[in-house]
């Protein structure tokens, strides 16, 4: 399934976020402010923004596997989630060769109180695969949970650990050139962090791209050969992970 | 999570560039229609379980209150049975549908900020999940429907093409009402409160249980009132009255002014709905 093409070319994104206040979230304060008018409702209308990414270059190919470093708010999980389409940028552009699976939210389109099983067809549903292709993986992505009697007992009466390795079997099962992830890489035993490190590895080497946001520095120098540092919004060079500890003193 | 094999984002290009991503929003949907399906099905199951009836509670509640209010307001307004109970049937289910989802578009969103978050699912898919979701609620209620229809003589000369024409016009009106109420709804948090009161005031002020018997034909009453349109024109044609011409002119004019309206507010907000959220 390897596309040779596989990429992502991130040019000068900028990502604004308005944060809309309690208060700008009242219709009556916004009417109030429209039949007020003129200057007034300038210095009051617009939402603040907050830059949460600026002027970002980035260009991935088959087998990078970004690390991005930083500190909390620093744009990680913003760059993240721009990757995955769901956030539009303000300025520049982003394109993306290739399927993009994106393992940010554990808990995403996972109704507690629904059995294993439905939340893996629910989930595959929402990560864009047919009833059908569930069907057909079913028995693969039940086996890899471990979760074996379990998956047919509400989702709120698994542990943390459990629940993460559903989400991660679901995510996982996904015929994904592009893999986007969010830190959690960690939760479970180590018998399933080893599985998981297999998996990864896999697809990795079958798919293409990963790009993953952690303060570990382990981690990172397990699944990344290229490392990049965020700093409120501006992001350093794309460099070579050998060079994260120079990176992380700078 | 995309299943594309190319994905393109970009900075504002100018209003036409909006247009054209509102419009490809609106395609793709269209092309994961089953997944909307999926969503709005697992809405309906999770609502439900764990209870024995399910889903044919709404159909049990519905069934007793038309029970109820027909046998009362037959007496009250000294109306035959047999003109009543089908008429406030089909009123009750209809205006129930009409109501609910509108009521619940204003959850379209910001219900969905999980996965609009981080997703690159189109907006679209949430507008028809809420749509499908009463659709499925109203599924139940055919079996009343139908039910009365037949008990009561009305299958002889009902029209039902004509009621399905008439269904089609009322959700394809629904759609945009939901969307617009989603999209206010994620940016003013006043706004669901407002809809609620809006179409309360609607029940009283809408022939649902009332006949219009009373009324001179167009009387300002009905004519202004869209919810008494979007009724007629399913509940008339049931009934196998006639519909009044002005009904279907109001629905599709209303359904072109109401999608045009909401696809230009859609195409300037769609950037920001998901930090609304």
């Amino acid at each position: 399934m390897t596309t040779p093409e596989v990429s992502i070319t991130v040019t000068d994104l900028t990502m604004r976020f308005p944060v809309y206040g309690v208060d700008a979230k009242s219709l009556k304060k916004h009417l109030a402010r429209v039949t007020v008018g003129g200057s007034l409702a300038k210095s009051t209308a617009g939402a603040t923004e907050v830059t949460a990414i600026s002027n970002l270059n980035l260009k991935l190919r088959a087998g990078d596997r970004l690390g991005l470093i930083g500190h909390n708010g620093s744009g990680k999980t913003t760059l993240l989630r721009a990757l995955s389409g769901a956030y539009e940028p303000d300025q520049g552009q982003i394109e993306v060769n290739g399927r993009i699976a994106a393992l940010l939210d554990l808990s995403l389109g996972i109704d507690p109180s629904a059995t294993g099983i439905d939340n893996i067809r629910l989930r595959g549903r929402i990560a864009g695969l047919s009833a059908r292709e569930i069907d057909a993986r079913m028995d693969e992505i039940a086996e890899f949970t471990g979760l074996g009697p379990f998956l047919a007992m509400p989702m709120k009466t698994y542990s943390a650990g459990m629940q993460a390795r559903l989400a991660f079997a679901v995510a996982t099962s996904v015929e994904a050139d592009v893999l986007l992830m969010d830190e959690w890489i960690a939760v479970g035993d180590a018998q399933f962090q080893k599985l998981a490190h297999k998996r990864l590895l896999d697809l990795v080497e079958r798919a293409g791209i990963l790009v993953l946001a952690s303060h570990e520095v382990d981690l990172l120098r397990l699944y990344c050969n290229k490392v990049m540092r965020m700093d409120s919004g501006v992001a350093s060079p794309v460099v070579d992970i050998r060079k994260l500890d120079e990176l992380m003193a700078a | 999570m995309q299943t594309a094999q190319h994905m393109l984002r970009t900075g504002r290009r100018g209003a036409l560039h909006e247009y054209a991503m509102a419009l490809r929003d609106l395609k793709a949907s269209g092309e994961r229609l089953g997944l909307a399906w999926s969503l709005a099905w697992a809405d309906v199951v999770a609502r439900y379980r764990g209870s024995i009836l399910g889903p044919f509670w709404i159909t049990l509640s519905m069934g007793l209150m038309v029970a109820g209010i027909g046998l009362l307001y037959a007496q009250l307004f000294k109306i035959p049975l047999g003109d009543y109970i089908p008429y406030v049937a089909l009123g009750i289910v209809l205006f129930g549908t009409i109501t609910n989802t509108i009521n619940e578009g204003c959850a379209t969103f910001t219900g969905a900020a999980g996965m609009l978050s981080q997703t690159s699912l189109p907006m679209f898919t949430f507008v028809w999940r809420t749509v499908l979701r009463n659709l499925i609620n109203l599924g139940h209620h055919v079996v009343i429907i139908v039910g009365v229809l037949v008990w009561y003589g009305y299958w002889r000369e009902f029209n039902l093409p004509l009621a399905a024409a008439g269904l089609i016009l009322t959700l394809l009106n629904l759609s945009w009402v939901s969307m617009l109420a989603g999209i206010a709804s994620a940016r003013f948090r006043d706004v669901p409160q407002l809809v609620v009161s809006v179409t309360q005031f609607a029940m009283f002020m809408t022939p649902v249980f009332w006949k219009t018997d009373s009324f001179p034909d167009r009387h300002a009453f009905l004519t202004f009132n869209p919810f008494h349109h979007l009724l007629h024109a399913v509940r008339g044609p049931l009934l196998g009255e006639a519909v009044d011409a002005l009904t279907w002119v109001v629905l599709v004019a209303m359904a072109l002014v109401g999608w045009t309206t909401t696809f230009i507010i859609f195409a300037l907000t769609r950037r920001r709905i998901v930090h609304y959220l």
